[in-house]
């Protein structure tokens, strides 16, 4: 016998309370798990969007709040293209649309001439030709979700477009793509001549201007801001808020993983006072009371933890079938976040388990055994 | 700040365990447990501790083994005071065994289990502690029983779990608070041949809280208690003064 050996017993005496506390620790774990990979994946899922489309520059709207928020003259996507090391230059507009009763999709519009459409990776169909109108190419992801293959109508907004290609892309934010001739959304997005951003590629090599010069002729041409793609998504107000409270309803999920250790244990230590007075009497010093008690939190921890990440795993298989947000993000959280949740959650439990082993310990001996 | 205590010597002149001036009030003041006991007890010593229900015998005890501690008064161990919990709970460890009325055994463990309790933390290897146990279990009869629940056994085969577990760290003070208290007549025979058996061991020391006049008479040396105070002890040595007060850590 050894004090995990004797914790474990202590826990099976309990085998309710210890399951539902067990259960509490899941799943609180489970979801701060849940929310901070959510969080994660879609900044990871845009960040990935972007390096797919190849930008080493992403113009927005000087003080634009978002990757949505900017809106930018069309015609300044030529004064971007003449900037000295800039060697192409695209404008975008970009938007949720709702597609259907139900749904909204991430549109973008592309210029008939812009390059974004030759890398557009088909899996079927064929991209707008130049002047082709009421036509759209889905994502793979998109044209799940919807229901579409080829040659089926999709609704964007208020208008019809037939879909004429499926776009085979890697990162998840842009399988769930809707892409269209960029007159074409600005018309039913009631935004013409406008653009979101501006991709832009530089020249590479010795012609190459320096990234820097670049972004700094781009900006001086007023009201812009040039940024890589990791600076986009830092400066995202968006992100920054969805960080901040996925961050803070994780640690409120934790933490009420530590309070049902706290729980369990204040009113195991109840139960037990006697024991502990028994411990005490036989000549347990105070640490290995404490250590006794504390190896039971932290093996409900444990055990709890161990549950919060399968079922935070299982439920990853059901992200992508929840409509708003499965053909956006995925669920693949970091070894690095799952350490750091399990360890926050640690922490915490071990936390809530120090209280009632220090109110053991603080018990006279003599008291404890009076105790029924 | 007395750190390290000496192993008792029979040779020694210190008693084994002393009480001086020693004082035990509850909720401050209002009821007075013990008042200004003095007492020594010789290694070797069989001392019965006799009173009536209330009259203070097992807050005697209590304070004899630092499950609870004095609020006036000093307690010795080999001549050297004990105050802090760490000292008493190395002593509770090491030369101390205590045997309760109520057994204070641990319902969900078996026979050898809790008598294992009281090995861990002395450094022994898991199969040392359960061999150690399992003789001391020998020892006091109950060989067949342990692997047996302790819920299991009878009044008697507990209290002698109890004793085995007191024995199991060879102490060399035996405290025993009423151990025959809970226990029927053939039962509670059992239980003090068992306990008087230790006395073939020079060296070992008992000490007996008892209201049972004819246990108490099995012991050398007879200490009488009432309202707190001793009135009578057949076999007192010479008390020194109290020594200055001290609070209860």
């Amino acid at each position: 016998m050894n004090l995990a050996s004797l914790a474990l017993r202590n826990l099976r005496r309990r085998p309710v309370r210890s399951s539902l506390s067990i259960l509490g620790i899941g799943l609180a774990v489970g979801s701060a798990l849940a929310l901070m990979s959510l969080s994660h994946s879609i900044k990871d899922s845009t960040r990935a969007g972007l390096d797919e489309m190849g930008d080493d520059l992403v113009v927005m709207q000087k003080g634009a709040s978002d990757i949505f928020g900017g809106f930018i003259a069309e015609d300044t996507v030529a004064s971007v293209t003449a900037v000295p090391g800039v060697a192409r230059a695209s404008g975008e507009l970009f938007m949720f649309a709702p597609s259907g009763p139900d749904r909204n999709m991430l549109t973008q519009g592309w210029a008939d001439d812009s390059y974004l459409w030759k890398k557009v990776p088909l899996r079927a169909g064929r991209v707008p030709v130049a002047g082709e109108r009421g036509v759209a190419v889905l994502g793979e992801g998109a044209a799940t979700a919807l229901g579409k293959k080829l040659g089926d109508d999709v609704a964007v907004l208020a208008a019809t477009f037939r879909v004429i290609g499926i776009a085979n892309y890697t990162a998840l934010i842009n399988r769930g793509l809707i892409l269209m001739p960029l007159s074409d959304l600005q018309k039913v997005s009631l935004r013409p001549n406008q653009v979101t951003v501006i991709h832009v590629n530089v020249v590479r090599g010795d012609a190459g201007g320096n990234l820097e010069q670049v972004k700094t002729a781009i900006e001086a041409l007023g009201n812009l801001t040039a940024s890589t793609a990791n600076e986009v998504l830092n400066k995202d107000r968006n992100f920054a808020i969805l960080d901040a409270v996925s961050l803070a309803i994780a640690l409120i999920a934790v933490a009420m993983g530590a309070i049902y250790v706290l729980n369990a244990l204040v009113m195991a230590t109840q139960e037990r006072t006697r024991e502990i007075g028994i411990f005490a009497a036989i000549g347990w010093s105070r640490p290995r009371i404490m250590a006794s008690i504390l190896v039971e939190g932290i093996l409900l921890c444990l055990i709890g933890c161990a549950l919060g990440l399968a079922l935070s795993f299982a439920a990853a298989t059901a992200f992508p079938h929840i409509p708003a947000i499965g053909d956006l993000v995925s669920f693949s959280p970091s070894a690095t976040l799952i350490a750091a949740t399990l360890a926050a959650a640690f922490v915490l439990c071990v936390l809530g388990a120090l209280f009632p082993a220090w109110r053991a310990i603080r018990m006279l001996p003599a008291e404890a055994l009076r105790r029924i | 700040m007395n750190t390290k205590l000496e192993l008792a010597n029979p040779q020694s002149a210190a008693p084994l365990i002393a009480l001086r001036g020693v004082s035990r009030v509850h909720d401050g003041g209002a009821i007075t447990a013990l008042n200004n006991i003095d007492l020594e007890i010789r290694s070797g010593d069989c001392v019965a501790i006799v009173g009536a229900s209330g009259s203070g015998k097992s807050s005697l005890l209590n304070l004899m083994c630092g499950i609870d501690y004095p609020t006036a008064g000093t307690v010795s161990w080999n001549g050297q005071p004990v105050r802090r919990h760490a000292e008493w709970a190395r002593l509770r460890r090491t030369s101390i065994g205590v045997v309760f009325q109520e057994f204070n055994l641990i319902p969900t463990l078996t026979a050898i289990e809790n008598v294992e309790l009281a090995l861990l933390g002395r450094g022994l290897s898991a199969a040392r502690r359960l061999a150690r146990a399992s003789i001391v279990l020998d020892r006091v009869g109950l060989e067949p029983r342990l692997h047996n629940r302790v819920t299991t056994l009878s009044g008697g085969e507990r209290q002698r779990v109890a004793i085995a577990r007191a024995l199991a760290n060879e102490p060399q003070l035996l405290l025993a608070d009423e151990p025959t208290g809970s226990l029927d007549s053939t039962n509670a025979a059992l239980v003090a041949d068992q306990l008087f058996r230790l006395r073939a061991n020079p060296n070992m020391t008992i000490v007996l809280i008892t209201h049972d006049e004819a246990l108490a008479a099995r012991c050398a040396r007879q200490v009488r208690v009432k309202d707190g105070g001793i009135i009578e002890d057949s076999g007192a040595t010479v008390v020194t003064p109290a020594v200055a007060s001290w609070r209860a850590p």
